[in-house]
């Protein structure tokens, strides 16, 4: 039975009016199209790709352009995104508020870029950060959270979680002496800030719906930070521990709230962490073989009991 | 012939909607469950990110299953012996994926995809061991074609059978290996590939015109918009020429391989062909095809300087971005005029719950990614000037700005 067919029973059976049935059947036949997604994608194209012209640009004519030209245009144009922005939204609501308009989000997110450009270039040009690439990579982070938050505006959210991650990642790779394992607490530590940070925010209120994004990448980076642990030869045992506890929490959270990407990643990365462990201490091809034949079916049928019990759930 | 029944596809395309309706406001919560009811059917499906980790662990077994009896009985049998077995593999692969289709009535559940996936790699393993005679690869063994035709039809089968669009996007990916068995010419390669994909296209339209508005038009839709695609790479000698196998091993390849006429012809087609994908796909109004048409139209914009061998500019860039972005406003302001913001059938407002799911996962995914991408480094004018060494994150002002 078609989709018409039935909107016709439901019609009959008066499930749903007249007018639903016309509205709807005119959908099922594409009557009207939107092209709402297309046009989407093609701004953040378009804004991607002027971005990458202008940066490519200005960093191959700025001594031919001078720095008075290239720094009054990127001005022109910061000044530009963002008064667009303050003249046409809406006033700030803790709850999500939708675009003014089809182009609004990728303006502030254009605007966001051109911010980071022309402050790359004074840095460059004129030092005024004195090479504390760190400061200015939280001086960005900071605005660009604050944008979010007062424009509701995902893309610049993970801007500025990114440049957050930037932020800890870059101070430590200016000690010294660092090794590769220096990284792993400050992975750790801007995972569970980002978590913390994203849970709080959303306990108060402000902004509910951008929590999946922090809990994502702060989840993400977690278990690869772990990862990297449980992958050392020695003193492994914590933070295999430290992956176990990660994992039930996650299980947890997605079974609890409806989550499955965090299902997904309680499967996955704990079995990769645990069979590391354990193929190390395994000699012979056969043995590797029959452990990955025996943990995957387990996997395989603990997953399908899980998905008989939530079905299609998102 | 397909694995499931019509009512059972067309049952779940109308929860689909239906849930895309109620989610939009379109019908009440009271309509929505009563209506919901009506559509029960006895496949299981379950959510994209438990499809995607019971893929991997059903690759996982099946790969160490393999490699454990290849290890058992078969560590001293020579590539070519193992021909058969791979075969028998493939058949079980197959055997399982319609098995849990059939018994367990499993859809789109990742397990019975991986299988199939399987059955097509041990396929083309078994094939590839078997016309293996360890000779020097100097001239091209005809019979070895059998390899990329023998995955291209089982992939069509399974994109028929079990309706998997990335079956079919496999089966057109083995076709560009068909005819380097058959000929060095590089303009006949070329070809060769459009004509398949041409025929494929021209069967497309006879088996799909009956189909619009089913619950086999989605699929049908991918399937033509690849098709376009395809042909679409294959006349564009330019993106041809960044060949992955050739960039692998290190072999320059330049537009001088080709003959003049033939390379000025493909110049015009790559012209020609955008505006035809999107007029079909805007006439149809058939999403999938009008994307084709827009990535074959942008990707023509940025091929055409290094096809007329023309140097390549900084503000290039700026100047593709300016045009999309006048393209959308200029089409939003033409659609807004429209009466109730609709114009010919087509609107800029948003209709569907899932494009809001898209855009979700696409802001997350990409305002994370995008930042390192935009801001690759350019040879600089100046050698001595560049800007600062910052190396990660920093939302487009990244490590060697």
């Amino acid at each position: 039975m078609t989709i018409f067919a039935r909107l016709d029973q439901w019609k009959e059976s008066g499930a749903i009016s007249s007018e639903q049935h016309a509205y709807l059947a005119g959908l099922s036949r594409h009557e009207p199209f939107s092209i709402f997604f297309e046009l989407n994608v093609l701004l953040y194209a378009g804004v991607l790709a002027f971005i990458a012209g202008l940066g490519w640009t200005v960093t191959t004519w700025s001594r031919q352009l001078g720095d008075v030209l290239v720094l009054a245009m990127l001005s022109l144009l910061l000044a530009a995104s963002f008064w667009y922005c303050l003249s046409r939204a809406a006033a700030w609501s803790r709850a999500e508020t939708p675009s003014p308009n089809l182009i609004f989000d990728y303006v502030l997110y254009f605007g966001s870029l051109v911010w980071s450009v022309e402050l790359a270039y004074l840095e460059n040009r004129f030092h005024i950060l004195s090479g504390q690439w760190d400061d200015y990579l939280l001086v960005t982070a900071v605005l660009y959270l604050l944008l979010a938050y007062r424009f509701d505006n995902r893309f610049v959210l993970s801007l500025g979680l990114s440049s957050l991650a930037g932020w800890f990642g870059l101070t430590i790779s200016q000690w010294p002496s660092r090794q590769d394992a220096d990284y792993r607490p400050y992975a750790i530590l801007y995972s569970l800030t980002a978590g913390a940070a994203g849970a709080i925010l959303h306990r108060f209120g402000l902004k509910p719906h951008f929590l999946s994004t922090y809990l994502n990448i702060a989840a993400n980076l977690l278990f690869w930070a772990l990862l990297s642990g449980v992958f050392q030869s020695h003193g492994y045992g914590v933070w295999l521990l430290a992956l176990l506890v990660a994992c039930g929490a996650s299980l947890a959270w997605g079974l609890a709230r409806r989550q499955f990407s965090f299902v997904a990643y309680a499967a996955v990365y704990p079995y990769i962490g645990v069979s590391s462990i354990l193929v190390r201490d395994i000699h012979g091809d056969s043995a590797v073989f029959s452990y990955f034949v025996v943990s995957g079916i387990a996997m395989l049928v603990m997953l399908i009991l899980l998905a008989r019990r939530f079905g299609r759930e998102a | 012939m397909r694995a499931y029944r019509a009512a059972d596809e067309e049952a779940l395309r109308a929860r689909s909607l239906l849930k895309d309706w109620a989610g939009q406001g379109f019908l009440t919560e009271a309509q929505y469950r009563h209506m919901e009811q009506e559509t029960a059917c006895d496949l299981r499906r379950t959510n994209i990110f438990l499809r995607i980790v019971l893929f991997f662990f059903t690759l996982v077994i099946v790969a160490a299953v393999v490699a454990l009896f290849f290890t058992t009985f078969l560590s001293r049998t020579s590539w070519q012996n193992q021909g058969p077995f791979f075969l028998i593999f493939a058949a079980l692969s197959y055997a399982g994926a319609e098995f849990f289709v059939s018994g367990a009535r499993f859809y789109r559940h990742g397990v019975e995809e991986a299988l199939t996936a399987c059955s097509v790699g041990f396929l083309c393993m078994g094939f590839e061991a078997l016309l293996y005679s360890g000779r020097a690869q100097t001239q091209p063994y005809r019979l070895e074609t059998l390899v990329p035709t023998a995955g291209a039809i089982l992939s069509l089968w399974i994109w028929h059978r079990f309706g998997l669009p990335y079956a079919f996007l496999a089966a057109m990916l083995f076709v560009p290996w068909i005819p380097s068995y058959w000929t060095s010419s590089q303009p006949a390669q070329h070809l060769i590939v459009a004509a398949i994909y041409s025929a494929g296209l021209i069967a497309m339209f006879a088996i799909r015109a009956p189909q619009r508005f089913t619950y086999l038009d989605d699929g049908f839709s991918i399937a033509e918009a690849l098709l376009w695609l395809g042909i679409y790479l294959a006349i564009n000698l330019q993106v041809s020429l960044l060949d992955p196998r050739g960039l692998w091993l290190g072999i320059a390849r330049s537009p001088a391989e080709f003959p003049k006429p033939f390379y000025w012809t493909t110049w015009v087609l790559i012209w020609f062909l955008p505006p035809a994908v999107l007029t079909r796909g805007l006439r149809g109004k058939d999403r999938w095809v009008i994307a084709a048409g827009l990535v074959a139209a942008i990707l023509t914009l940025v091929t055409n300087k290094p096809y007329l061998g023309w140097p390549r500019h900084t503000w290039d860039p700026m100047l593709l971005g300016s045009v999309l972005i006048a393209a959308v406003l200029y089409i939003r302001r033409w659609l807004a005029g429209g009466e109730g913001g609709i114009r010919r059938g087509f609107t800029a407002q948003r209709l569907s719950g899932k494009d809001r799911v898209w855009m979700s996962v696409g802001t997350t995914a990409l305002g994370f990614v995008s930042p390192e991408q935009i801001t690759q480094t350019s040879q600089p004018a100046n050698p001595e000037f560049r800007f600062g060494r910052g190396d990660s994150g920093g939302g487009g002002a990244s490590s060697d700005f």
